[in-house]
């Protein structure tokens, strides 16, 4: 088999990434940078179809909504990233501390993620939403303490298995703390298997922040979020105001492809043998 | 150091095809779950679809959709049910007509005595309830003593002021007052009247029994009401025998009504300029405002009678120059046509279709005129950002938007950009009703007022009701002379006296601002060009979005 090119899948994959990296990115630097008066309201431009000018059409108060989407992803992608952050720390500290300490410490994480897991996902982003106040606080806060039960399990499993490897158990009779040995064997060994986790929740966390948004619990109608375009367009796709709800609908669905995208294209360069298991 | 490096990268295989798996499953399930949500959304739109198919064969009834707030609560009159004045079930003695004033329903007629402490309401004869009952002065001393023993349950119709209700014969009652109390008439007429026999406070909430035009027959909790003729109506009987009125979305309403399977539908400003077949927009008069209120306080901590503390004022609304510039600066007729579509009329105070209500009228748009008395009260715009400051202060404030009213938030976003040209800046804020009551006092609020009893008055402008109730003087406006109008106004021992009183404290309070009121709001419903809803016995809609359309259901025609 002859793979001279450089033009090979690895490379292929690589370019991938970068392209939906860079996407992504810039749509977010966008957002976070953008001057509110561009999606501001502009009563003399009510309802346009999708043009030149306005990519994306506008709504019924006149805000073009190419922006407002623009914005409203953006917002979207910070939640995503507190959440992953969050979620990632407390997966990454329970996970180990249940395998490691094993006993009464991994049946506490193990009821505190049964629990999580079985309450609908929807319904337990609600009532925290609810209880942090709702807004923007309510959503970020119910977005990140809800996704570290499915990372936490793969960090534990991962590390309860490497608990008995001999070099685990080789430093433990050599006396090593349980720390450092958290950190010099168990951390370098879960990371990537964890970094992949963290990029694919955040698809996950997007879309709950959408979904949240649009059933009127999570962030405000005044703040540009897909959520919100998407339920304001209600009132309009029967009267045939079709660019409302596609096209934000169109660049969520983007957003979260491409994040999976990454996730699973990573795994598969870190992983070039999974096709042998 | 070589097993090592093997574990190593078994580890990582290990992991990678569990990270994998767990991923993938969960992808999945929140994926069937997304699903599963909106099939059900479906099904259950799809649901209340059905039920119009089903009930739209029959060609003698017809299928309203007149929103949502007559679910929401009971229909037991005991407890309040349509006490804004728009009952169908249940009659009250006496109802008010297209020009707000009272005439006889139950009763055929009334007098006041010299000393305005007794009412002598003369019965209407040959009156049956729907279950055949017939109705005597008997009825009406209970109804009115039920709410009295449950007044807790009723915060509509306030009957504190009541000291005895007696039946004098059959067909004969009089109420005996503890004090005088102008407003009595609103109070009969907001009571609708019970059987004395039959009622039951719990079949009630869904099955009440009245004596009116229809009666419920049946009742399936937030998707339809159906009501069919009540036989036995002393009044004729009216032209259609069913009328189903039905729970939906806004947006499944409408497009129910373009396919025909709707013969009324409660449209907001949004679908106004929208054309569907065969059936008329009707945009009719309401007697509801709304408006803002402006916290007349500075910032500061204070105690209401039970000594509770709380936050109170806004320090820049608390100015009157912010307040009187914005009431006459901003250009209403724009604001109504960038919110609503143009629906609406102008308002600077309540609406002329109500005897109490002040008739004294303004300019705005008076842009000049508002910048000089900012910049006179020191409000300048130093800084070149198109917002004025005075010293450190911005004149700058929130405006909460409250509750899931789209067109409430459509209003605010319209002043705040209006304000702009003030040089004020407003932050419209979407709240839900708990938070919104939580900053009351401190933070403007777009408000909805319609109704026909001027007590409204008291309880937005008298200083004795700041923090005393919820949504009661939210501003803390507080002048000796206005409070002193309105006792004068319940103390009056006849209409004119009152009505007089009544205005004078309007005029009292609109002078210091209190409220930026912006629009009389219309209420508009695409209706059936084979249905008549005989416009002309309409009466001005009082509050209840959308749903006083039914006031005079005995009334429409199906041609």
């Amino acid at each position: 088999m002859r793979n001279t090119s450089l033009w090979n899948r690895r490379t292929r994959l690589t370019l991938l990434i970068v392209l939906a990296a860079t996407y992504l990115l810039g749509v977010f630097f966008w957002g976070l940078f953008i001057d509110p008066s561009e999606y501001g309201v502009h009563y003399e431009n009510k309802l346009l179809a999708p043009s030149a000018q306005h990519l994306f059409g506008t709504d019924a108060m006149g805000r073009d909504m190419f922006k407002r989407c623009i914005k409203g992803l953006s917002n979207s992608l910070v939640i995503g990233l507190l959440a992953s952050l969050v979620s990632s720390v407390v997966a990454l500290v329970m996970g180990i501390a249940s395998a490691v300490f094993g006993g009464f410490v991994d049946r506490f994480v193990n009821l505190c993620v049964d629990l999580c897991m079985g309450l609908p996902h929807l319904v337990l982003l609600i009532l925290i939403s609810c209880m942090a106040g709702r807004g923007t606080v309510g959503v970020t806060v119910a977005v990140a303490l809800t996704h570290w039960p499915s990372l936490t399990r793969i960090v534990r499993q991962e590390v309860l298995q490497l608990r008995n490897t001999q070099y685990v158990l080789a430093s433990r009779k050599m006396g090593k703390s349980y720390l450092t040995i958290a950190l010099t064997h168990m951390v370098p060994h879960v990371l990537p298997a964890y970094l992949i986790g963290l990029i694919l929740l955040f698809p996950h966390a997007i879309m709950h922040e959408a979904s949240v948004t649009f059933l009127g619990f999570g962030l405000p109608k005044e703040m540009p979020a897909i959520g919100v375009i998407l339920a304001e367009s209600m009132n309009h796709i029967t009267t045939g105001k079709w660019w409302m709800a596609l096209f934000p609908g169109l660049m969520l669905l983007l957003a979260v492809v491409l994040f999976d995208l990454i996730g699973e294209t990573l795994k598969k360069l870190w992983n070039p043998n999974s096709g042998n298991e | 150091m070589k097993s090592k490096s093997i574990s190593l990268v078994l580890g990582i295989i290990l992991a990678f095809s569990m990270v994998g798996c767990g991923q993938k499953a969960a992808t999945e399930s929140t994926e069937a779950q997304s699903q599963a949500e909106d099939t059900q959304k479906v099904e259950s739109q799809t649901g209340s679809a059905d039920s119009t198919v089903e009930t739209a064969d029959d060609a003698e009834s017809i299928n309203v959709y007149i929103g949502g707030s007559i679910f929401d609560s009971s229909m037991d009159p005991v407890k309040g049910f349509m006490s804004y004045g728009y009952p169908f079930v249940n009659e009250a003695l006496i109802q008010a007509d297209t020009n707000s004033e009272y005439v006889a329903d139950l009763a055929t007629d009334w007098e006041v005595s010299e000393d305005a402490l007794t009412y002598t309401f003369n019965l209407r004869e040959g009156v049956t309830f729907s279950d055949g009952t017939p109705f005597t002065a008997e009825d009406v001393v209970f109804t009115y003593e039920e709410v009295q023993k449950n007044q807790a349950n009723n915060e509509n119709v306030d009957l504190t002021k009541l000291k005895s209700v007696e039946a004098d014969g059959d067909y004969k009652v009089v109420f005996t007052l503890n004090e005088c109390y102008s407003p009595f008439l609103d109070t009969v007429a907001m009571l609708q009247i019970v059987p004395s026999d039959s009622y039951n406070s719990e079949t009630f909430d869904t099955a009440p029994i009245g004596t009116g035009a229809y009666k419920v027959a049946q009742y399936d909790t937030n998707q339809q009401i159906i009501l069919q003729i009540n036989e036995s109506y002393w009044g004729g009987t009216p032209d259609i025998e069913q009328v189903n009125i039905i729970s939906m979305d806004q947006d499944t309403a409408y497009s129910n009504a373009v396919s025909g399977q709707l013969d009324v539908v409660m449209v907001g400003s949004t679908y106004i300029n929208e054309t569907i077949d065969s059936m008329t927009l009707h945009k009719l008069e309401t007697m509801d405002v709304r408006n803002v209120s402006l916290p007349t306080l500075t910032e500061q901590v204070m105690k209401d009678s039970q000594g509770n503390e709380y936050n109170v004022g806004n320090n820049v609304t608390s100015d009157i120059a912010v307040r009187k510039a914005l009431s006459i600066g901003i250009n209403r007729q724009e604001i109504i046509d960038n919110a609503f579509n143009g629906e609406g009329k102008p308002a600077v105070n309540f609406t002329d279709n109500l005897p109490w209500a002040s008739t004294d009228d303004y300019e705005d748009n008076q842009v000049d005129e508002a910048k000089k008395i900012l910049e006179d009260a020191g409000w300048t715009d130093a800084d070149g950002d198109g917002i004025r400051e005075k010293g450190d202060l911005k004149c700058s404030f929130d405006l909460i938007a409250p509750g899931n009213d789209e067109d409430r938030y459509k209003l605010a976003t319209a002043l705040a950009e209006n304000a702009k040209n003030l040089g004020i800046e407003i932050n419209v804020r979407n709240e839900s009703w708990d938070v919104a009551v939580v900053e009351e006092n401190t933070t403007p609020i777009v408000w909805g007022w319609g109704q026909f009893s001027p007590t409204v008055i008291y309880s937005t402008y008298d200083s004795e009701m700041f923090l005393e109730a919820q949504y009661a003087n939210v501003t803390g406006y507080t002048n000796a002379d206005c409070d002193a109008a309105i006792e004068k106004a319940f103390a009056a021992s006849n209409q004119a006296d009152a009505n007089a009183a009544w205005k004078e404290a309007q005029a009292i309070g609109d002078s210091e601002y209190p409220y930026l009121y912006l629009v009389n709001i219309e209420h508009s419903y695409f209706v059936k060009d084979n249905l008549d809803i005989s416009e002309s016995t309409q009466i001005p809609h009082p509050h209840g979005h959308g749903s006083p359309i039914i006031c005079n259901l005995k009334d429409w025609v199906l041609n």
